[in-house]
């Protein structure tokens, strides 16, 4: 009580008035900065040598010394989209989220896949199809399997028995086309871009070989048959998750019958 | 009485006539004719405080193709090529005194050193000398100039009467007179030389049929040393099982960048390292099989090979093996070469990788066996190790012979500092002060080799990220890169 009546009494007598600094201090930042910008930006030029001079080599060193601070990668491909490491950790987060909940949707599984193919796994399949001679042969003639460069009618022709010929019967009753596979964007390396493409289109194949049909059922069948003899990742993650969606009756006859099989 | 006396004289006759010749004497006796041992040859004639002893050098084979050298250098270079650091040359420039005869436009100074891993080209150190002040990392060299450059030394020091050079001479024995073997030497060569009692002084005896009793017998006789087996003394290591293949090749180019370069693939380390213009030796460590295929290829593909190990993955270098055990001729391994390089682009091809090569000389690839040694100690009474008789590296760093150098070194200041005292130099009391010298740091260098050799020999890739990791760590620090660089330096 005393004290606070000498402060009274001190504040009083020397008039000490407290002054708000910060919002004035911020509103002299920025209305300032309209302006004696022109200042400041004149005198960042001068210090680093670009206002008096103008030749060859400011030119130089302003392509030196101006380079923004992120640039993203050239592109190595048509069609690659090179991305910043946080943008593939989003793109992975939301397409595992958009393909559980609507796996009949393609744009969701498509992104899963591709963000999920990490170099380190590519690169291994990279290495076992280089150590084989056929391998090698794939790598370097770079097939690819769309409905112009498959003969379907030659391949109708063939015995039933044969991959061809399974190949076709099987894309005429699922009404299916080569076509559908959507061309591989987001992987940074020519080849194994090259080889994720080419798994991609092989999927048909697996559905052919095994002779599972485009339902949900079957496709995870084929995706958990997909991770076990070439080990995307995923396909791993589609198999873990995927059959927690469905009835009861599906998940049994997944898991009793399927995925022993696949194993 | 003349009939004893005539038996006498023809028993003393017969006695005469089948009498081998006493040994001579001589202060030191060196045995091979390499580097080592005319190294040490022409320090102990340099130095004006050993240079009255009399020494005798003994080459089994001959030394010819060294002097004629000397005279006559041939165009092109030879293949066994040696790294010899800034020490050893100051070295030969003033304890030995044999740079001056050096034919120095056959030597090639370089920079630096690239050393990268097999797995990751992105694991790499960078050696510059630039960062420690100095003009030179080291410089390459033939054998053979070395050798010829010694030989001259000592030639042109004129002290005939106390140097003696035998070669095309081989050791037949080495007898230690103290235990004479009875059976099989004549009991004339261990009778006391008159005047100096009895003398435990090893005694060699020579294909010409001479031998000669020395007070100090040096064995700079490569692996397999006799004198090293005479003197009892065990040497330790092991075989790598794996060759080194040499070959002198051309560049696409005259390599500005004056640097060695060293990749370690899991086979073994691959090195190729500058000579003059656009000349270049390699020196390629790899499994036996790998080996004989590389001596074998095609001369037009080992080019394009040793390019390609620079640089591609090992998959693809395994693969390329393959076929070219199937055929040393196959062109469709070019073809897979041209593939896989075209994957790499140009910008990362000039600036991260050695120059091309594009041609190998015709002969000049060869092979020998790698192995670890080193002897348990360089001394015995009477007896001397230098050289590979004493220890045997790795040549993945390049310590080899510099490593002999150094011996030479110790062992003549030991012996100088003997021949201060008034000692025995073949008593153990002057040479234990080489094995101290000499020893531990030779016995750091191979440990360190034979180490960096089983580090990089693996694939296993929890190593592999962490050598990688420790690679780039030092890639980093330069204090330490430059306390590598000047351990070699003066």
């Amino acid at each position: 009580m005393l004290r606070n009546n000498s402060v009274k009494a001190i504040a009083q007598s020397q008039r000490i008035v407290k002054r708000p600094f910060v919002v004035a201090a911020a509103a002299n930042a920025l209305l300032g900065s309209f302006e004696f910008y022109k200042n400041i930006d004149l005198a960042t030029k001068m210090d680093k040598g670009q206002l008096h001079y103008e030749d060859a080599n400011a030119q130089f060193n302003k392509k030196r010394t101006d380079q923004p601070f992120f640039t993203r990668g050239e592109p190595e491909y048509p069609g690659h989209v090179p991305l910043y490491l946080h943008e593939k950790l989003l793109m992975f987060l939301g397409s595992s989220l958009g393909a559980y909940l609507h796996p009949e949707r393609n744009e969701f599984i498509v992104a899963l896949g591709e963000s999920a193919a990490v170099t380190p796994v590519l690169r291994s399949i990279q290495t076992t199809m280089l150590n084989d001679p056929v391998g090698r042969q794939i790598l370097r003639e770079r097939p690819r399997m769309t409905s112009t460069s498959l003969d379907l009618d030659h391949l109708r022709a063939l015995p039933s028995n044969s991959i061809g010929g399974t190949y076709v019967s099987w894309l005429d009753r699922e009404n299916c086309s080569p076509d559908t596979r959507v061309p591989v964007r987001y992987i940074d390396n020519e080849e194994l871009a090259y080889i994720y493409q080419r798994y991609r289109e092989c999927h048909d194949f697996y559905h052919a070989i095994t002779g599972l049909p485009i339902t949900i059922e079957g496709e995870i069948a084929v995706k958990v048959f997909e991770f076990m003899n070439i080990g995307m990742p995923m396909s791993g993650l589609g198999s873990l998750f995927a059959p927690l969606r469905l009835k009861k009756s599906q998940k049994k006859r997944l898991y009793d019958v399927y995925y022993p099989w696949a194993f | 009485m003349l009939s004893r006396s005539i038996r006498y004289f023809s028993n003393s006759a017969i006695r005469a006539a089948t009498q081998v010749a006493p040994p001579t004497l001589q202060d030191v006796v060196i045995i091979g004719g390499g580097p080592a041992g005319l190294s040490l040859l022409a320090t102990l004639k340099n130095s004006p405080k050993t240079k009255h002893l009399n020494c005798t050098l003994i080459e089994g084979g001959s030394l010819d193709k060294v002097r004629e050298f000397a005279t006559n250098p041939p165009q092109e270079y030879t293949n066994r090529c040696v790294s010899i650091t800034p020490k050893t040359i100051d070295y030969m420039k003033h304890k030995i005194g044999s740079w001056d005869f050096i034919h120095e436009d056959r030597i090639k100074e370089y920079q630096g050193i690239i050393a990268y891993d097999g797995q990751d080209a992105d694991s790499r150190v960078e050696f510059d000398v630039n960062s420690i002040g100095k003009d030179n990392l080291a410089a390459m060299c033939e054998n053979i100039n070395i050798q010829a450059s010694l030989l001259a030394k000592v030639e042109s020091l004129g002290l005939e009467d106390t140097t003696t050079i035998k070669d095309n001479t081989k050791v037949v024995d080495i007898i230690n007179p103290l235990t004479p073997d009875l059976e099989n030497h004549d009991l004339n060569e261990i009778d006391e030389v008159p005047g100096t009692g009895k003398l435990d002084w090893p005694i060699i005896k020579l294909s010409t049929g001479e031998s000669i009793q020395t007070r100090l017998l040096v064995g700079c006789d490569g692996y397999n040393s006799p004198v090293r087996k005479y003197a009892q003394i065990e040497s330790r290591g092991w075989q790598y099982n794996t060759f080194g293949v040499v070959a002198t090749v051309k560049l696409q180019y005259e390599d500005f960048r004056s640097v060695g370069w060293q990749r370690f693939l899991t086979t073994g380390p691959l090195a190729i390292l500058p000579l003059s213009e656009d000349n270049a030796t390699i020196v390629w460590s790899s499994t036996p099989e790998l080996s004989e295929i590389l001596v074998k290829v095609n001369k037009d593909i080992f080019p394009r090979l040793v390019t390609a190990a620079m640089v591609l993955e090992e998959t693809d270098l395994k693969y390329i093996y393959g076929l070219l055990k199937e055929n040393p001729d196959d062109l469709s391994a070019v073809e897979e070469i041209e593939w896989r390089m075209s994957k790499v682009p140009e910008v990362v091809l000039e600036e991260r990788y050695p120059a091309a090569i594009v041609s190998v000389l015709d002969g000049s690839r060869a092979r020998f066996p790698l192995k670890l040694s080193h002897a348990d100690t360089y001394v015995a009474p009477r007896v001397a190790l230098v050289g590979d008789a004493a220890h045997t590296i790795h040549p993945l760093a390049g310590q080899g012979l510099n490593m002999g150098q150094s011996d030479v070194i110790h062992l003549v200041e030991a012996l100088e500092k003997g021949i201060d005292r008034g000692l025995d130099l073949g008593s153990t009391l002057v040479l234990e002060s080489y094995v101290s010298n000499a020893w531990p740091a030779n016995h750091a260098m191979l440990g360190i080799c034979d180490k960096m050799h089983k580090l990089f020999s693996t694939d296993f890739y929890p190593l592999v990220l962490a050598r990688g990791l420790g690679m780039k760590t030092v890639n980093f620090l330069s204090p330490v890169k430059d306390m590598m660089m000047k351990s070699i330096s003066l």
